[in-house]
Order: C-alpha cells, then sequence, then structure tokens
C-alpha cells in the first residue's frame, strides 16, 4: 500500500512541476517546477529497484544539469522586459494539447497491449551500482565510449562558443 | 502496476511537446526538451523492471550523458544568444526564413 | 630480350621533362627574381641534345641487328585494358622510326641552339622555350609509338603545340587567328585519322593493335575496308602535311616565330603525314587506288603551292608554299608506293628546309622583323654567311645536283615514271621548274640587286655565332644529305632505301639506265630553265611587280581561303547562330527552363510555410507525428 501511496504522490508531484515548467511566464519559475520533477521522477526510479539511476538522477540531473540551468538564469540576470511577450500562450497551450493528443492516445492504446505486473521490490542484484556497471563495461563498452567523446567535443563547444572571442576575427 | 509508470511516462512527455509547442522563452523550450528525455528515462526504466533486464537502465544513463552534453550546449547557445540581442526569444532566429 | 631497350622511352621524356622543368622553373622564379634567359635556353637544348645521342644509340643498336630482324620495343607500361583492347604506352624502334628520330632529334637540336639567338630579347623566353620542348618531345612519341594510339597522342601532341606556338605572338589578334585556324583545320583531318584507327581497330584490332600485330594480320582484311582505312587516315595525314584541301592552315602557320616554322615545317610536324602513310605502308600497298589517291593528291598540291610560291612577297610565306609543294612530292612518292623515296625526301627536306628558314629568320632578325621581300635587296655584302648557306639550302630546294634535294626529288619523279604514272611524273616536272624559279627569285630579291629600304641595310649586319653556326651544319648536311641513297647510276648504294626496306613496303621498279637518266636530264633542265627565269627577271635587281590577271588571281591564293571561308565557315557560323538564337532557346532550353520556373512558382507557394522560427518547425513536428499517430492507432486495433 506504502508503494502505492508513494507512486501516486510521486506522479502528482512530478505532472504538477511539469506543468509549472510550461505555464511559468519566468524561466526561474519554471526551473524551480522542473526540478520538483525531477526529484518526483528520482523517487519512482527508487520505487522501480533502478538504485544506481535513483540516485544519478539526484546527482546528475536534479543537482548538476538544473544548477547549471539556474546558475545560467541567475547569471544572465534576466529582466521580464527580456522575456518574448507571449500573449497568445494559452491558446498555443490548448492547441498544442489537442495536437499531441492523438499521440498520447495511440501511446497509451499501445501501453495497454503490453504485459501488466504488479511492481514489488525486484531482487537484491536488481539495479545496483555493481549490476549494472557489469552490464555497462561487458557489453556497452562501445557506446559508452562514444558518450565519452560526445562529452568531450560538448565541453569543447560550449567553451569555444560561450567563451570570449576577440572582435573583426 | 507498470502501466502506471508508462501511462505517467506519456503525460510527461506530452507535456513536453506541449511545452516546445506553446512556448518562445528559450530556457523554457530546453527544459521541455529535457522534460520529454526524462519521461523517456521513466519509460525505459519501467520498462526494465517489466523485463527484469538491466540494459534499459544502461539506456537511461546514456540519455543521461547526452542530456548533460545538450545541455552544455544549449546553455552555451543562449548565453551567446543573450549576448547578441538581448533576448531570450526564439523567434529571433529567423535565417531559415523562406 | 638481349639489351635492356629502357632508353628508348627516355628518348621522348627527355623533352618532356625540358618542358615541364623549364615551366616549373619558370613559374616559380618569375615573380621574384629574373633568370637570365641563357638559362632557360641552355636548359631546354639539354633534353633535344640528350634524345639525339640516344637516337644515335637506336641507331647504332639497330645497325647491329641482322636484317629481317631490325626492330625492338619497349613497353613502359600498361596504358588501359578495356574488352578486347589492350593498349600499352609501347615504343617501337625500327629502321624507319630510326632514321626518323636521327634527323628529328638532330635538327630539333639545332633549331633549340638557334633560337637562343634569335630568341633573345623576348620577354617569354621561358615559355617558348617550355613549349618547343614540349613539341619536339611529342613529335617523338607520334615517332616512336608503337601503335596507331600511341601515335595519336604525339599527333595531337604536336597539335596542340603548333596551336601554342602559332599565335606565341599573342598580342597581335592575327596570330591568334592563325593559330586557331592551324588547329581547326587539324582538328578535321584528326577526326580522320580517329575514324580510320576506329575502323582498323573493328577490322583487326582484337588481334593486338600495335603496328607489328597489325602488319601481320593485315592480309584478314578485305580490299575496300582496307580503301576505307587508307583514305580516313590519309585525310588525318592531309590535314597534318598540309595538303588539298587543308594545306590553308600552313601558310598562316607563319604568324610564329621563325625556329618555330623552322621546327613545324622542316622536322617535325608537317612530316608527320608522310611517316604515318609510310608507317601503314603495309595497307596502301594492298590498294592500288588508294595509293594512287595519295599520289595525285600529293602532286596537284605541289602544283598548287609551286604556282601560290611563284607570286608571295613574305619570305616565309614564300617557304611556307615551297614547303607544302615538297610535301606534295613527298606524298606522290609514297603514293606511287616510293615508300623509301618519300622518306628519303623527308629526310633531305628536313635538313634544307630548316636551313632555309633558319636563314630566313636570321634575314628577318637583322632587320628587325621585316619579312617583305620587296624591302630587302642586296644584303649579300652584309650577310655573307647567310647568303652562302642559304644558297646552298636554295640550291638543294631547287634540285640542283649534287645538292641534297635534288637526289630525293629525282628518286620520287623516277619512281612515278617507273611505275607508269606518266602524269604525275609530268607535273612533277613541271613543279620542279617553278620551285627552282620562286627560290630563286626569292634569293635574288633578297640578296642581290640594290638595296630598297637604304636605313634598314645600313643597320643590317651578320647574325650572331649562335645562328650562324646551326646554318652552317645544316648547309653542310644540305649539300652531303643526298649522297646517302645514291642512285646506282651514279655508283651509289641507296643505302637509305635499304636501310628502310624491312619497315616499309617498297616496290621497286626495275632498273633502267636510260630511263633514269631521261629523268635526272629532264629534271636538271627544268632546273636550269626555272633558275634561267628567275635570273632574266630578278638577277639584276627588280621593282615590286604589279600583278594583273591570273599572277594578280595567284597571288590571292586562287581566293581559297575566301572560299572555303563563304562555303564552310560563313554558313557553319549562320547554322550556328540559328541554332544558338532559334532552336536553343525554343527546343532545348525551353522545357529546361520551365521545369524552372515550374519550381519556382511552386516554391514561391511553399515559401510560406518557411516562417524560419523554430517553434513553428516543432509545431509541424508535432503536427506530423500527430497525423502519423492517428494513423497507426487507426491500424493498431
Amino acid at each position: 500500500m506504502l508503494v502505492d501511496l508513494l507512486f501516486t504522490c510521486f506522479a502528482v508531484f512530478s505532472v504538477l512541476g511539469a506543468l509549472g515548467l510550461i505555464i511559468f511566464r519566468h524561466p526561474m519559475n519554471g526551473a524551480m517546477s522542473f526540478l520538483v520533477t525531477l526529484v518526483s521522477l528520482a523517487g519512482l526510479y527508487a520505487l522501480l529497484s533502478a538504485k544506481l539511476l535513483f540516485a544519478l538522477q539526484l546527482i546528475v540531473y536534479a543537482g548538476a544539469i538544473m544548477s547549471l540551468v539556474v546558475f545560467v538564469i541567475m547569471f544572465l540576470n534576466i529582466q521580464p522586459d527580456q522575456l518574448p511577450a507571449e500573449k497568445t500562450k494559452v491558446t498555443y497551450l490548448v492547441a498544442g494539447g489537442v495536437a499531441v493528443t492523438p499521440v498520447a492516445f495511440f501511446l497509451l492504446k499501445v501501453i495497454n497491449r503490453l504485459p501488466n505486473m504488479p511492481v514489488s521490490f525486484a531482487d537484491e542484484g536488481f539495479g545496483g551500482v555493481k549490476e549494472v556497471g557489469l552490464i555497462f563495461f561487458r557489453e556497452w563498452l562501445v557506446p559508452f565510449e562514444i558518450v565519452s567523446i560526445l562529452l568531450l567535443t560538448a565541453l569543447v563547444g560550449a567553451v569555444v562558443l560561450a567563451g570570449k572571442r576577440e572582435k573583426n576575427k | 502496476m507498470i502501466h502506471d509508470y508508462l501511462v505517467l511516462s506519456v503525460i510527461l512527455f506530452c507535456l513536453g511537446v506541449v511545452g516546445v509547442f506553446a512556448r518562445r522563452n528559450f530556457f523554457t523550450v530546453f527544459m521541455s526538451v529535457e522534460l520529454m528525455l526524462n519521461a523517456s528515462n521513466l519509460a525505459f526504466i519501467a520498462f526494465a523492471r517489466l523485463q527484469q533486464n538491466m540494459d534499459g537502465h544502461v539506456l537511461a544513463l546514456l540519455i543521461m550523458a547526452v542530456a548533460a552534453a545538450e545541455a552544455a550546449l544549449a546553455l552555451a547557445v543562449v548565453i551567446l544568444l543573450h549576448k547578441q540581442t538581448g533576448k531570450l526569444d526564439t523567434n529571433v532566429f529567423s535565417l531559415l526564413k523562406g | 630480350m638481349e639489351h635492356s631497350t629502357f632508353y628508348l622511352g627516355m628518348i621522348p621524356l627527355y623533352p618532356l621533362l625540358g618542358a615541364v622543368c623549364i615551366g616549373l622553373f619558370h613559374v616559380l622564379t618569375c615573380k621574384r627574381w629574373q633568370v637570365p634567359p641563357l638559362v632557360y635556353g641552355l636548359l631546354a637544348c639539354v633534353g633535344p641534345a640528350m634524345s639525339f645521342f640516344l637516337a644515335l644509340r637506336v641507331f647504332f643498336e639497330l645497325r647491329a641487328l641482322p636484317l629481317d630482324a631490325r626492330f625492338f620495343t619497349y613497353k613502359a607500361f600498361t596504358w588501359f585494358s578495356v574488352g578486347d583492347l589492350h593498349l600499352d604506352m609501347g615504343f617501337l624502334a625500327d629502321p624507319l622510326s630510326g632514321l626518323m628520330l636521327l634527323f628529328v632529334t638532330f635538327i630539333g637540336t639545332l633549331i633549340h641552339v638557334y633560337s637562343i639567338g634569335y630568341m633573345s630579347g623576348d620577354k617569354s623566353y621561358a615559355k617558348f622555350f617550355a613549349y618547343m620542348n614540349l613539341f619536339l618531345g611529342s613529335m617523338l612519341i607520334l615517332v616512336l609509338g608503337d601503335s596507331p594510339v600511341v601515335m595519336f597522342v604525339g599527333w595531337e601532341g604536336v597539335g596542340l603545340c603548333s596551336y601554342l606556338l602559332i599565335s606565341y605572338y599573342s598580342e597581335d589578334r592575327d596570330n591568334v587567328l592563325a593559330g586557331n585556324k592551324a588547329f581547326i583545320v587539324n582538328r578535321i583531318g584528326d577526326l580522320g585519322f580517329v575514324l580510320g584507327m576506329g575502323f582498323l581497330f573493328w577490322a583487326i584490332g582484337s588481334h593486338g593493335f600495335d603496328f607489328l600485330s597489325l602488319k601481320a594480320n593485315a592480309h584478314m582484311m578485305t580490299e575496300s575496308s582496307i580503301l576505307i582505312v587508307c583514305l580516313l587516315l590519309f585525310v588525318g595525314a592531309t590535314g597534318k602535311s598540309a595538303q588539298i584541301p587543308l594545306y590553308v592552315w600552313l601558310p598562316d602557320a607563319m604568324a610564329g616565330p621563325t625556329p618555330v616554322s623552322a621546327l613545324i615545317h622542316a622536322a617535325t610536324m608537317v612530316t608527320a603525314g608522310v611517316y604515318m602513310v609510310a608507317r601503314f605502308s603495309f595497307l596502301y600497298v594492298e590498294v592500288a587506288a588508294a595509293g594512287m589517291i595519295v599520289a595525285w593528291i600529293g602532286i596537284l598540291t605541289a602544283l598548287l603551292a609551286a604556282i601560290f610560291g611563284m607570286f608571295q612577297d613574305d619570305i616565309k610565306k614564300v617557304l611556307a608554299y615551297s614547303t607544302v609543294s615538297q610535301l606534295g612530292y613527298m606524298f606522290a612518292g609514297v603514293g606511287v608506293t616510293a615508300y623509301s623515296a618519300g622518306i628519303f625526301h623527308v629526310f633531305t627536306h628536313a635538313f634544307f628546309k630548316a636551313l632555309l628558314f633558319l636563314g630566313a629568320g636570321a634575314v628577318i632578325y637583322v632587320l628587325h622583323h621585316e619579312q617583305n621581300i620587296w624591302k630587302m635587296g642586296g644584303l649579300k655584302k652584309k650577310m655573307p654567311i647567310t647568303y652562302c648557306t642559304m644558297l646552298i639550302g636554295a640550291l638543294a630546294l631547287a634540285g640542283c645536283p649534287p645538292f641534297a634535294g635534288f637526289f630525293s626529288k629525282d628518286e620520287i619523279l623516277y619512281s612515278a615514271l617507273a611505275n607508269g604514272h606518266f602524269f604525275i611524273w609530268l607535273i612533277g616536272v613541271l613543279v620542279a621548274a617553278m620551285t627552282a624559279y620562286y627560290t630563286f627569285r626569292m634569293i635574288f630579291v633578297v640578296f642581290h640587286g640594290q638595296p630598297r629600304d637604304q636605313q634598314a641595310y645600313d643597320h643590317a649586319h651578320e647574325a650572331p655565332l649562335v645562328m650562324t653556326v646551326p646554318l652552317i651544319i645544316l648547309a653542310i648536311g644540305a649539300l652531303f644529305a643526298g649522297f646517302y641513297n645514291l642512285p646506282a647510276i651514279f655508283g651509289g648504294e641507296q643505302m637509305i632505301s635499304h636501310w628502310l626496306a624491312p619497315s616499309v613496303a617498297d616496290q621497286h621498279p626495275h632498273d633502267s639506265f636510260l630511263l633514269e637518266f631521261f629523268v635526272i636530264a629532264t629534271s636538271v633542265a627544268a632546273f636550269a630553265f626555272g633558275l634561267w627565269v628567275a635570273y632574266k627577271r630578278f638577277g639584276k635587281g627588280a621593282e615590286e611587280p604589279v600583278f594583273t590577271g591570273f599572277a594578280r588571281f595567284a597571288y590571292h591564293k586562287f581566293y581559297v581561303d575566301e572560299l572555303y571561308d563563304a562555303v564552310f565557315v560563313r554558313p557553319y557560323k549562320a547554322i550556328g547562330a540559328e541554332i544558338s538564337e532559334g532552336v536553343e532557346p525554343n527546343m532545348t532550353d525551353a522545357p529546361v527552363t520551365g521545369i524552372a520556373r515550374l519550381y519556382m512558382r511552386v516554391g514561391t507557394l511553399v515559401k510560406v510555410l518557411q516562417s524560419g522560427y523554430v517553434r513553428v518547425y516543432a509545431i509541424y513536428m508535432v503536427l506530423g507525428l500527430g497525423i502519423m499517430s492517428f494513423i497507426l492507432s487507426q491500424s493498431l486495433n
């Protein structure tokens, strides 16, 4: 029962956070709201016995990436007049909702065809650091290395893009 | 039930799509994309639980790494954009206008 | 293969390398510092000289071989191999190409040396020598090529270089037009060559396409196909060797610098046609009709060019028409199946014509590029060496015994008569008289009498040593080259005929002492008559004549250029203009532009969708995804 309760809580919080993200005007508010979603998702991961991902969601996503986003938002010191005036936001939100309905409908249909099972805590060895790490370095070594190169590229790219550049060059 | 997780992931994904669809604020659009990525992560992990197979976790990890790379670049672009125009409007980019 | 034949490939390589070196050297240095022109000149002479020494080696090695196996080949690399056609970049040395090699490289080297003097002071000295080396290299490829295709490479190479060199003084539009003319007329001939080559390949090419295989397989062809091949190849020869009807480019080719004229007219390019016919003699000898056509076109060209030559007032044009005329003799020779006589005339002609051109070049050089003979006169005293050497050349050209031209011309005329072609012989004798006339007309007007332009005369002086030495060497050649093929009547052994016997399908007439004596007597009489008339009219100095009647007609070269212009060039241009104005915009361009316009219209309609905003594209994506999902969910039930 506790599991169901926790799931309901996390689900409601994550949806609310996501709604907040797409509704709040100021990105700072949006980011805070999105943070709620991320933390709730971490909880959901924990419910799904993904221990490593639970930790990483908190550390990498909610910790590193979001703090980077928040940092940039604060660094730019955004004034309300710099934000785009979105007067037709509500219309667009409704239109987007309508446009996305068939997608949701289709996905739900697909989900309905999948086998269902109750979620209980899995075996001891499921989703731990060691187990995921073993799979990672045995079967997914090449994608892992490629992702490391991607991160390096992104690092260099970010420095090049955002760094100071001399004029007329 | 595992279906609930999947339905939740669909809802979050659709909210992310709506965010990209409806908003012009650069940060919000960016975070909506992140939201979609997270929704897919949730789906992956739910599937991993369903199949008792940890490949889903690995994929979720890779997605996180990609999201981190994307965040770094996207934010660099945002800083540039802000420097250049002083605005945070995705409509500033219209070079592709036919 | 007992001995290495690698050096055979080096022969054309040296001048080609020279061309590349000079060109690169010039390009690399021309911006920064001034290289003394002598460096280029010496650099340019090295390649031909090396080739000459290798040609000597080829000659002696050939001579060491037994008579029936006097050839060797060198395969540089496989050029391409497609289906039946397997082609090597191969070189063939046999008596024919050995002889050609020898005098081509020898005279080429002398002309290069001479050019050092003649071109001094020219601003694109390096370019000139690069072209000259390229020209010589191409000619050597032509001579050495072991298959028609390799030969064609050289054939086109000399065509290209002649174009480059004729329009060398490219500041003047006329020179460029002359170059264009040479190139285009040659192209017509080349088409014949290519077609002939293709036809030959179609007939017997699958058994190997080098000359040796072709020769071995020639008997497999039918007579009519041989005739077609022969005539098509001869079209190529008329282009390159300036025969009727494609001779028109050669007089205009005088626009180039004089050493170029000497190189084109004496040693290399124009003899290519004769050489080619001799190369394919195994085909020509099969069909008498082909030979007859060649001989008649040759002798008619000789006649026509001699008529033109009598009325020219440009020293180089006189020589140009004499070249055309002598080439006519050569074709008459190879046409009456006296291939060795034809090649022998090529050989002697190379010496005395190079000599005459270089001598004329010396005159032009000291008179500061004055070419009109009616502005010269009395130069005998000022330029004794040039005078003496040119006199030797003129005697050789006119066919005075015992100079070189006499023996070779006599050989051709004798072969014609002995093989039963009376009219060809008769015209030949007539042309001989005319040759003597116009040659000595030129000599008398230029060197004898009183100076017509006193100021130019006063400034005239003997040409520098670097120019006179080649003249003297060539004069010795023009004097003695004929003795190599001394006919039996003078106790000679006809060395060249015997030498060439393995390469060409010669048909020796039966030696008839009486007939030969008769031919010689008429030739000498014709020469004497021509000389006498020339002396009568010009020996004591003469005024520039005013041409009337036939002379005027001949002075304007029978208006052949104008005729060609009216019959071919203008209609061709008109058709071209018609096509470019009428057909092209309406028939070929219209659908293309129509389609382009259609796309533009549709594009303007669709353009509205391309707002350029990121979000709008996202909306399209979501809409597309929605539609796709909708369709998929329909099929899911």
